[in-house]
């Protein structure tokens, strides 16, 4: 048995040598330098960012010649979170990272990724340019761990010849008055031998309960971030009205496979086709109405709460610079110049550029910096383009300017999960909505204190 | 008539010592030295009664083949429509194009891709047939005490979720310095698979025992009994055991994801990812590309399949006598 | 009927009865080990580790930012009270048993049918292994269009029969019944397998069999299924594995990233919410206590798969 024993035992060895040495390094704990005048050199690693279109492109490249002597790689596509753990567990985090923003609190209160402040001062960034919503959704404990870029608002769009057809008009599907929301949706669905041939109104449940649910003046959780608040009784309000639109319909699993059905990146959308009186959706689908079914009759506005005024959830990506970062100054002069004045800017006349190339309408951007937004617009937007277009620009604008969104909280994925499943569990039947509403409550504020309390402890 | 097969059961009582091992799979059917199958002196009538009966089974194949291929010919047919009729259901396309393709040809190194996939799907199949060969053998050929509870183990290595050993694995490889190299994605297969040890053991308990009485009486080594009766006898669980393992190796993506970060060294289905998620910025839901990218995925390994599936002989019956 | 001497395989009853001498013994386990050491070796630097590590894992509390904290047994303690884990594997057991059988049947009238097709069979062979080409997003975007309940084709397909198919990807009832039907879609590495088995059969058992009067059914009950018991066993063992550990087009059409956030708790497997808890809640260390839970779990189903085996499986041996 003399080499097989042998290889055995060596091989045992070897293991548990490499074991010992292959721990995952935790924080190392030290701050990382920002200093205004350290020389920009190295390389700069960064993961989670993708060029696919010139607004990416142009800022990317605008960037990376702006840092001449940094060498500069990016692991092209959306940030994948097994990726992205495993670099970090082995010690090897890229240096800068490009997520969702509300992922940031998570990171933040785990000591994933470091505070900017310092980076903030450094490298001059104007935190004021960035609009307020977004940089809550990026503070966490009263620092900022990340660069807000974009924001996505959401804007209600319908099809203006159902509408009217159904009496009524687009204010009363904006959600500024339930109940002729509920009537509006009443008189825009249709049936047909059985299966549903028209969506009246789609309050896009679950991912709108926020929106819903701040309209009715609560959000589904405090503002320092600690406490559910999804038992309250304006969500569960919120939540079974929208259910109540979704029974008028024979039920979201109708309303779901139909709307799955359709190319709702086509010209067969179903707004285009007359199959959808009005939901809300996020702006950037404007666009994309736009090229696909340039001619059908919509009609387009904002969200509104219960006083009649706009609101908007806002969301969007972030840049944020990962503990233990090898280049952290680099990182952070990159997260700036990606997201100052000047690169949405350019960015921006590539894209009017490429529109106007190709006889399609540039309906705006929204950068999250607010400077930026105003000037884009005032710039490059036509100020004359034909209606319904005018509309939607108008109501994306105004969107943009009354944002609100959910402050960091370190159990963001748990949270979030709690108030969704709730929303699935009444969408499909199992569970009615206070009981929903009281069980995600429970997980959700169990999973907050716990998180809380690890942060706490720090 | 008693069926040799279900008389004899006292077979595995007299090896308790096999354990898991022998008892799963005991041996396949054994390799018939006799006349292949299909072939005897069959009445007139019967004969006809037999091309009946094909008729119908091969009808039976058709239409099942067209449940089991429509899906793919509509993901072929998608890619070549522009994105407005991707979901009109129409197998020909309505208008036909093959922009999607210039699309993803221009928009990303194809070609580069195909080659990394190419290199590290080969190593990874060649790996891991021939080191899965050898410890199939070892258990299949060889008796020893601890050999069930040794293979009891192999069969365990599958049954605990990647998601719990992902982090660990990848410290090792960051440990030995290979993460950003295309080697983590290939090279565990170099110490043999637990799916296709299993299913190569399976194989090999069921070759004849006669070619190997007769080699030892003619003084082989152990060597040579794997290398030129063993594996011989086997060809087509190995051919199989490779075309599994090409097919795992191509589409797999999970690994690309973690190891790879230079865009250069990209396989196929990471490449794509990030194609896809380029598209996806902005929330534009590309589908036209996704499809195309889903078809330029597929398509090399249908081929290769198509290819392989020549030298894939079925049984053991014709390839020669061992008497 | 007695089997010709010939039918003496590798796998049947051993050449002697126990090892006749100890150091035929002792050379005979050192040349075996030397064949299984590649998978030794492979198993002890980069198998063991990762797995004793996480095992080490679930006595703790880790996020993977941070270096792992010892907390004993509460991962493994909130397991028994987490009612999203009874429900987990609620809907994993009864996937699998709905999966497994139905995989193996059809996998095996599959290569039942090929068997019977003479030359043709290995086109067909081919046309059902193609499915296993296609990459898993894509598997899970086309389970959505496919089985969509109001207006996808097998819906459609279905109504042709004058059966008025149910919601399919919404249906609490019906989303283990679809996923079980898009698992049957690769379900040609199997045939193959089987079919190969098939092909091994002796053919003068099959006419013993009908000199004796046999059918069809009767051929196939008492000489086809005894004689690939080996492979087929394999095959219920394998997926028996797999179904446990459902995961990929599940998690892309049920809970993937994507505008909607929709999901559906029917479609809330194992693995998933282990994954979920593992790298989107950040409590790795609670995911390694879930993993281990199914590795027991899957042992014992082997092992109970096991002992049934030895009854049924054909186990070849000399007279």
């Amino acid at each position: 048995m003399a080499y097989p024993t042998r290889v055995g035992t060596a091989a045992l060895a070897f293991s548990l040598v490499l074991a010992g040495c292959a721990q995952g390094t935790g924080s190392s704990g030290e701050a990382p330098e920002f200093s205004p005048d350290a020389p920009l050199e190295g390389e700069l690693s960064i993961m989670g960012f993708g060029t696919g279109d010139e607004i990416g492109q142009v800022r990317y490249d605008r960037a990376v010649a702006a840092l001449g002597d940094v060498d500069v790689s990016l692991s092209e596509g959306a940030l994948d979170i097994q990726a992205f753990l495993s670099a970090v567990a082995s010690g090897n985090p890229p240096d800068l990272v490009y997520a969702s923003r509300d992922l940031i609190g998570s990171f933040a209160s785990r000591g994933a990724v470091v505070p900017l402040d310092q980076c903030v001062e450094a490298e001059g960034i104007d935190v004021d340019a960035f609009d307020q919503a977004a940089v809550d959704q990026v503070t966490f404990a009263g620092s900022l761990y990340g660069v807000p870029e974009f924001n996505t608002v959401q804007v209600v769009m319908a099809n203006a010849v159902l509408l009217s057809a159904a009496g009524v008009t687009v204010d009363d599907v904006d959600g500024s008055d339930r109940a002729a929301a509920t009537a509006a949706n009443d008189a825009l669905t249709r049936q047909d031998g059985g299966r549903l041939s028209v969506i009246g109104v789609d309050p896009k449940l679950p991912e709108f309960l926020p929106l819903w649910s701040h309209a009715l003046g609560t959000d589904l959780i405090s503002a320092d971030g600690r406490t559910a608040q999804l038992d309250d009784p304006a969500v569960l309000e919120a939540l079974e009205w929208a259910i109540d639109l979704y029974d008028a319909q024979g039920g979201f699993s109708g309303v779901k496979s139909y709307r799955d059905s359709a190319d709702a990146f086509g010209a067969g959308n179903q707004l285009a086709t007359g199959a959808l009186g009005a939901m809300p959706m996020e702006h950037w689908y404007v666009n994309v109405l736009n090229e696909s079914s340039p001619d059908a009759p919509l009609t387009f506005s904002t969200v509104k709460d219960a006083e009649g005024e706009p609101i908007a959830y806002a969301g969007g990506s972030a840049w944020a610079v990962p503990t233990d970062a090898e280049n952290p100054a680099a990182a952070c002069a990159f997260a700036r110049l990606m997201t100052e004045t000047d690169a949405w800017t350019e960015a921006a006349q590539a894209r009017a550029d490429a529109r106007a190339e190709s006889g399609t309408l540039f309906t705006g951007l929204l950068t999250g910096n607010t400077e930026a937004d105003q000037l884009i617009r005032d710039e490059l937007v036509p100020a004359d383009a034909p209606a319904p277009w005018s509309e939607a620009i108008e109501a994306t604008y105004e969107a943009n300017e009354h944002t609100f969104s959910l402050p960091a909280n370190p159990a963001d994925n748990a949270f979030k999960t709690a108030w969704q499943d709730a929303v699935n569990r009444v969408l499909n039947g199992q569970q009615e909505p206070a009981e929903a509403l009281a069980q995600a409550q429970t997980e959700a504020q169990a999973a907050l204190d716990d998180a809380w309390a690890t942060w706490d402890e720090r | 008539m008693t069926t040799p097969a279900v008389a004899d059961r006292s077979g595995a009582d007299e090896h308790p010592e096999e354990g898991i091992g022998a008892a799963v799979l005991g041996p396949p059917p054994q390799a018939p030295v006799l006349a292949p199958a299909g072939t005897s002196r069959e009445r007139p009538r019967r004969r006809t009664g037999r091309i009946a009966l094909r008729t119908a089974v091969v009808a039976t194949l058709v239409l099942l083949t067209v449940v089991f291929i429509y899906p793919l010919v509509w993901l072929l047919s998608a890619s070549f429509k522009p994105r407005s009729d991707v979901f009109d259901n129409r197998l020909i396309p309505k208008t036909f194009t093959v922009e999607n393709y210039l699309t993803v040809w221009q928009e990303a190194p194809i070609a580069l891709w195909l080659g990394n996939t190419l290199v590290v799907t080969a190593l990874a199949a060649v790996t891991v047939t021939l080191t899965s060969a050898l410890v199939a053998w070892g258990f299949a050929f060889y008796r020893f005490r601890g050999r069930g509870p040794l293979f009891t183990l192999v069969l365990a290595t599958m049954m605990l979720p990647g998601a719990v050993t992902l982090i660990p694995t990848f410290l090792i490889w960051n440990q030995l310095g290979l993460v950003g190299t295309n080697v983590p994605l290939w090279a565990g297969n170099l110490f043999g698979s637990a799916f296709y040890i299993f299913l190569l053991r399976q194989f090999f308990l069921g070759l004849p025992r006669d070619p190997f009485e007769a080699a030892m009486l003619d003084g082989a080594s152990s060597w040579t009994m794997f290398w030129r009766i063993a594996l011989p006898l086997c060809k087509p669980a190995i051919v199989l055991t490779f075309l599994f393992e090409a097919q795992a190796s191509w589409t797999d993506l999970m690994r690309p994801l973690i190891y790879l970060q230079d865009s250069d060294t990209f396989t196929i289905p990471r490449g794509l990812k990030a194609l896809v998620d380029q598209f996806g910025t902005g929330g534009e839901s590309q589908w036209e590309v996704v499809v195309t990218a889903g078809v330029l995925t597929t398509v090399p390994m249908i081929l290769l399949f198509f290819l392989g599936q020549r030298y894939f002989v079925d049984g053991v019956a014709t390839t020669g006598s061992k008497g | 009927m007695t089997a010709p001497s010939t039918l003496r395989t590798l796998g049947g009853t051993s050449r002697r009865r126990r090892p006749a001498s100890t150091t035929r013994e002792r050379r005979e386990r050192r040349t075996a080990l030397w064949f299984i050491s590649p998978w030794i070796v492979g198993f002890l630097v980069f198998t063991a580790w990762p797995i004793i590590y996480s095992l080490y894992l679930s006595f703790t509390d880790y996020d993977v930012i941070n270096d792992p904290q010892m907390v004993g047994l509460e991962n493994y303690q909130r397991v028994l009270d987490d009612p999203k884990i009874a429900l987990s594997l609620r809907n994993t057991l009864v996937y699998t048993a709905l999966q497994v059988p139905a995989y193996v049947l059809v996998a095996l009238t599959l290569a039942l049918l090929l068997n019977e097709a003479g030359r043709s069979a290995g086109f067909f062979r081919t046309a059902f292994f193609l499915p296993k080409m296609t990459p898993p997003v894509a598997a899970g975007v086309l389970l959505l269009l496919l089985f969509n309940g109001q207006y996808g084709i097998v819906n459609e397909v279905l109504g042709w029969f004058g059966i008025d198919g149910p919601a399919w990807t919404t249906d609490p009832a019906w989303i283990k019944p679809g996923l079980v039907l898009l698992s049957l879609w690769s379900v040609g590495s199997s045939v193959i397998i089987l079919l190969a088995a098939l092909r091994d059969v002796p053919t003068e058992l099959y006419d013993a069999a009908r000199v004796d009067g046999a059918g069809y059914w009767r051929r196939t009950v008492s000489v086809t299924i005894p004689m690939i018991s080996g492979a087929l066993f394999f095959v219920v063992v394998i997926n028996t594995i797999g179904a446990f550990q459902i995961f990929t087009e599940a998690y892309t059409a049920y809970f993937g990233a994507g505008s909607s956030s929709y999901s559906n708790d029917a479609a809330l497997f194992y693995v998933i919410y282990l994954f979920q808890q593992g790298f989107e809640f950040l409590e790795m260390g609670y995911a390694s206590a879930m993993a281990w839970l199914l590795f027991l779990i899957i042992m014992a189903v082997t092992a109970v798969q096991l002992v049934v085996s030895k009854r049924l499986v054909h186990y070849q041996g000399e007279r």
